[in-house]
């Protein structure tokens, strides 16, 4: 959805829809870094070396920073990724200052009450022994907001966008001989972002050294599987080189998961090499097996290599029309997709690749397939982990085009530097196996006027000049525009002369933004036209599955979101208002900070939405929850991105004997309900019950139970048991061993248990820690929507009784040791090891 | 099987407009806007449109947004919408002309 200010949001859109218009809008330490001068393993040269560490960081504005001389060593040290923007305010003070939050921040709750501003990262470094003539790029990842980049206090580049990739060329400025110093300047200013944007150099970070004379192009390998027949592949890879001289060859070579070479093939050298890699018996890349090679390209004179690039490539052909719907490698795939912002979580916008293969695996674990990188271009480390785990990527460049959504956003610049992040999104990503979809934009101002409709045409042929072998779509709220025709120049080829909306026209997948009930009667009217749901309420989980069953050409959904983000705050919000009250859904500010719409929540913990989900996925064949009491003469509100306040959970002290209300969520077609072994009522479910059954039992503490049945047979059973006081707590390590590295993480829940040893469904105690050894605390908190504190200290409080702890390797081998307790719980501590 | 090619196009001509009745369907807020007399029926009948049209919020959103497409968000007014087409219907109006 959209923004504030020039563009309403979800919940202003659901209060001018609601009527709601006239009421007032209630808003309201860092790692232990390397040390100082850091020699790069420059004899090896090549590139992605790492440069994530050793950096220093000074938090505030500041001119002349960028000065050689500067003595910074009274800077903080840190290793990336850094995201300032999560650490704890500056001097903050509670109740209106709470860990990372500020109730007066100037983005309020579109960024979650986080605060920018200006920071300053310097990194000392040495690049002894390289070539003479050798050229040396840093390529950033991704760094929010705009910066400037000096070396040896020389301006050597700058940026604009926030999340594309982009690299700088130090070689102008570069001391070969002695100490360097890179300085950054980084500026999130202003009102700039509908989410939390975080700021900093919150991705990885890679040197890359380089030939003098002929190399590889940035970005400059483009492959894709053309064909398969008959049990072979057909691979056509294109190599853009630079500064080409005579006597040179590029060979192209696969190399599979042991490390074979199973294709190669050799050409002279020139500007633009064309090969084809032929293998037979190929490992397909799909969902199910997402089988990985590596793609090598290598520059050589002879014997020698010049130049080498090494990347993920999987095998796989995806097609899609609106008669049969979306296959890959022939298999019939229907998008179960989620939407997700970039943070994580309690780490802010940092991109450890853990944390991003961990969201990726939590989702996968729910049944999603597939991940729209709302509203920008996705994190190599997250690519990464989709291309590992097989989900399917629609990665997205803009949120706005020429027309903003808040006053200091990237359409400031959208006019004259649109071209850089789109051409880095689609050539640095453009040979992801996982990447199936390029998204031009996101509910874009202004898209349907002639203007508007230029931008897309020029958008959308920009990335088909890039990447031809995917399609182009963009994610479209509301209204497709007037219809028009467009000649053959113009209109998608073998479209010409064709009727078709404004904003959909040169598209080659229309983006329907909640908008289940117009996809049948816009196919009546514009057939052929493959549809995917790019934003959908989790409510119509069954509607879009159910869709997709009889609708070839919808290809699927992507849910709003598959995860908690922080900012956009509490647009899922459910408060109990007067019956009399209005207000169609809670209209809340400060203290929230976190969306709360994800099916999970904010630690990766799941939701009731994603058990109905699991539901209707198939993934689970009976769920419940119980809808927390409603007080007399109130009545429950929440958005359309939200769901009643109902837990799985069958402790309700204080409520004996009144009635409550129990959700059960099945594909079965009966559901038994017994409570204390007492059968005490039955429902039946029809189609048209989406899965969903309610049921109302009066409140006794002990053990309620619920069967489904499908027919005759049972299908599914769920116990809820009651919870008795907290009594004691509980580690659980998701992995019994933290890599070695300072971006090594690892992830540690904290259980408030019973005596009986339950987690106590709504404990919320306060949690101390204690770690010792070969880690380091980056982050300790719970999936609490509200700002209740530091994601960076020793303590924090349980919400829902439970909590997470992040741990980060020191970079040394050896045993960690955590521990964790409350006043009158039973402590609990384990030991992990690292390295 | 073979991969799908999405080739570009070779050049921008602004596409030709195509006739379409005017509906709270298919017409945004500005297309109401840019016709008086579609406009003067939208709001005789949904007369709250008005203010939220004028808001800074939703204004720049014009575009974009149309009155049926505020149901989906839990507003408009489907009977009263039906009301306003048929009195378009009847007075011909068409998307992107002058009245």
């Amino acid at each position: 959805m959209t923004a504030r200010l020039f563009t309403p949001d979800r919940r202003e859109m659901l209060a001018i829809t609601g009527g709601a218009l006239l009421l007032p809008v209630a808003l309201e330490g860092a790692a232990q870094a390397a040390t100082a001068t850091a020699s790069i393993a420059a004899a090896t040269g090549g590139r992605g070396q790492p440069f994530d560490n050793g950096w220093r960081f000074q938090r505030g504005a500041g001119d002349g920073l960028e000065a050689t001389s500067l003595d910074d060593s009274t800077w903080r040290k840190v290793d990336l990724p850094h995201d300032w923007s999560i650490e704890d305010v500056p001097g903050g003070v509670a109740p209106n200052q709470r860990g990372p939050f500020d109730k007066k921040a100037i983005g309020g709750k579109d960024t979650g009450f986080t605060l920018g501003g200006e920071g300053w990262y310097r990194k000392h470094f040495r690049l002894d022994g390289i070539a003479a003539d050798a050229s040396v790029e840093v390529l950033f990842d991704g760094i929010y907001g705009e910066c400037q980049v000096w070396l040896n206090g020389k301006e050597v580049g700058s940026h604009l966008h926030g999340y594309a990739p982009f690299a700088v060329d130090l070689t102008p400025a570069l001391n070969r001989a002695g100490d360097n110093v890179l300085a950054i300047r980084v500026r999130n200013l202003g009102k700039n972002s509908r989410w939390y944007s975080g700021s900093g150099l919150y991705r990885q970070v890679k040197l890359d050294i380089i030939p003098a004379g002929t190399r590889l192009a940035r970005w400059g390998v483009a492959a894709w599987t053309r064909t398969l027949d008959n049990g072979a592949a057909e691979i056509d890879v294109s190599t853009e080189l630079t500064a080409v001289t005579p006597g040179l060859a590029l060979v192209t070579r696969l190399r599979d998961s042991a490390g074979r070479a199973v294709a190669e093939v050799s050409a002279p050298a020139s500007a633009l090499v064309k090969q084809t890699l032929k293998l037979r018996g190929p490992k397909l890349w799909s969902g199910a097996n997402p089988n990985l090679y590596s793609l090598e390209t290598e520059l050589r004179r002879g014997d020698q290599v010049i130049d080498r690039m090494a990347q993920p490539f999987g095998i796989r052909v995806i097609t899609m029309d609106a008669k049969s719907g979306m296959h890959v490698n022939g298999t019939r795939v229907v998008l179960r997709g989620g939407c997700i912002h970039h943070d994580n979580g309690l780490l802010g916008a940092c991109a450890y690749p853990q944390a991003d293969d961990r969201k990726v695996r939590l989702l996968k674990a729910r049944g999603y397939n597939a991940i729209r990188s709302s509203h920008n271009p996705m994190s190599s480390s997250l690519l990464d982990a989709c291309d590992r785990h097989g989900i399917l990527v629609m990665n997205e460049a803009f949120d706005m085009w020429h027309v903003g959504k808040n006053p200091e956003d990237y359409a400031t610049h959208f006019a004259s530097d649109w071209q850089v992040p789109l051409t880095a999104m689609v050539r640095s990503s453009r040979n992801r196996a996982c990447v199936f979809l390029w998204s031009i934009g996101n509910e874009i101002p202004g898209r349907a006027t002639p203007e508007g409709t230029e931008w897309g045409w020029k958008l959308a042929n920009a990335v088909r000049r890039i990447d031809p072998t995917r399609p182009v779509t963009a994610a479209l709220n509301g209204l497709l525009g007037p219809l028009y025709k467009a000649g053959a120049e113009t209109a998608r080829p073998g479209h010409a002369g064709e009727v078709d909306n404004a904003a959909a026209m040169f598209l080659d997948v229309a983006g329907y933004n909640y908008r289940l009930d117009d996809i049948e009667p816009d196919e009546a009217q514009h057939k052929d036209r493959l549809v995917v749901a790019t934003e959908t309420f989790p409510t119509d989980a069954w509607g879009y599955q159910d869709l997709a069953r009889r609708a070839p050409y919808a290809l699927g959904e992507f849910l709003w979101t598959a995860m908690d983000y922080l900012g956009e705050a509490g647009i899922s919000a459910v408060e109990n208002v007067s019956e009399n009250n209005k207000m169609p859904f809670p209209f809340v500010g400060w203290p929230w900070v976190v969306s709360w719409c994800g099916d999970l929540d904010l630690i990766g913990d799941q939701k009731v939405p994603s058990l109905y989900r699991d539901a209707v996925w198939g993934k689970s064949k009976l769920e419940m929850a119980v809808q927390r009491p409603i007080p007399a003469g109130k009545r429950e509100t929440y958005s359309n991105w939200g769901w009643h306040d109902e837990l799985p959970s069958w402790t309700w002290a204080g409520n004996e004997g009144k009635d409550m209300t129990l959700r059960l969520y099945t594909p079965g077609d009966r559901v038994d309900l017994h409570r204390n072994g007492v059968k005490m009522a039955t429902k039946r479910l029809t189609t048209g019950d989406k899965m969903r059954a309610e049921l109302v039992v009066p409140y006794q503490p002990g053990v309620l139970e619920a069967v489904a049945y499908s027919g005759n047979t049972e299908i599914g059973r769920r116990k809820l048991e009651t919870a008795g006081a907290p009594a004691s707590l509980r580690l659980r390590a998701e992995s019994k061993r933290l890599k070695s590295g300072r971006q090594a993480l690892g992830f540690v829940s904290v259980d408030v248990l019973d005596s009986s040893g339950r987690v106590v469904p709504e404990a919320d105690v306060k949690l101390t820690l204690a770690l010792s050894g070969a880690a380091q605390l980056a982050a300790f908190g719970s999936a609490n929507p509200l700002a209740v504190g530091s994601f960076q200290a020793s303590t924090a409080r349980s919400f829902r009784g439970r909590a997470l702890a992040i741990l980060r390797g020191t970079g040394r081998a050896g045993l960690v040791k955590l521990a964790v307790s409350s006043e009158g719980l039973a402590p609990a501590s384990l030991t992990l090891a690292a390295g | 099987m073979d991969a799908p090619l999405y080739p570009p196009s070779s050049a921008y001509i602004a596409p030709e407009r195509v006739a379409e009745p005017l509906t709270t369907a298919s017409a945004s807020f500005n297309d109401f806007i840019a016709n008086p007399p579609a406009l003067a029926i939208l709001l005789e009948e949904v007369p709250e449109l008005k203010m939220m049209m004028n808001t800074s919020m939703l204004k720049p959103h014009l575009g974009n947004m149309g009155p049926r497409t505020l149901i989906a968000f839990g507003g408009g007014h489907p009977e009263r919408l039906d009301k306003v087409d048929a009195r378009l219907k009847a007075l011909g109006l068409m998307m992107g002309t002058k009245p």
